[in-house]
């Protein structure tokens, strides 16, 4: 049966080194103070530009630090190319095990927030909110692949 | 839902990779189907009760709590 909305398995790849690079300059990003040392100042177009203590600034070119922007873009489709393509074999129980995974994936990521919602405050929540952007995909990847590897290991060898 | 694929695979000496071939899965899924952990859909299924040759209420037979 033909899978539609996936991407053919070649993606997969490319996807893991558009993720991993992204996710490793992301992640040192967030934690320590690189803000300064790595900036990639250019003019872009903006939809809507908003800055604290400044006009708003509609349809316009501003001119920015686009870092977070490319780190987060490159992620987020590195993220849809792993998550979203076929497997070598793809097929209905393979399908079926993707949908049940992202289903499972979404839930963890609210209750997630929710419990994040409830229990960190103040700027703590700013990184929640940074962080939660990204992990409805880094969960699903994850539970799709422990799955995934779970049924390749349970079936057991013929002869 | 039952079903005795273990039985027909044998009858007709086939294994599960081969089976899986004929009707263009995977073999987890095969081996899926025959650990009850997978239900197949109508389509796989009239495709395996054509490979061996038998209505499909001879391989897949309902349950009670079905």
């Amino acid at each position: 049966m033909s899978q539609k909305m996936l991407l053919p398995n070649g993606f997969k790849k490319i996807g893991w080194f558009f993720l991993v690079p992204s996710a490793v300059l992301g992640f040192i990003r967030m934690i320590s103070d690189l803000e300064q040392r790595l900036s990639l100042k250019t003019k872009v177009f903006a939809l809507y530009n908003g800055e604290f203590l400044s006009s708003e600034k509609q349809f316009g070119v501003i001119n920015t630090d686009i870092t977070n922007t490319v780190i987060g873009t490159v992620f987020i489709l590195g993220a849809l190319m792993i998550g979203f393509s076929k497997e070598k074999k793809e097929d209905e129980f393979i399908a079926k095990l993707r949908l049940s995974s992202l289903l499972w994936a979404v839930w963890v990521n609210y209750i997630l927030l929710l419990l994040a919602f409830i229990f960190i405050y103040g700027t703590g929540f700013l990184s929640v909110m940074i962080y939660n952007m990204f992990t409805v995909m880094i969960i699903f990847i994850g539970r799709f692949n422990f799955i995934l590897f779970k049924y390749k290991m349970s079936t057991p060898n013929e002869k | 839902m039952k079903n005795n694929l273990k039985v027909e695979r044998a009858i007709h000496n086939l294994t599960q990779e081969e089976l899986a071939q004929k009707v263009s899965v995977s073999r987890q899924t095969i081996h899926a189907i025959e650990t009850n952990k997978y239900v197949p859909s109508t389509i796989l299924s009239l495709k395996i009760a054509q490979i061996f040759s038998k209505p499909l209420e001879q391989i897949f037979t309902l349950e009670e709590a079905d």
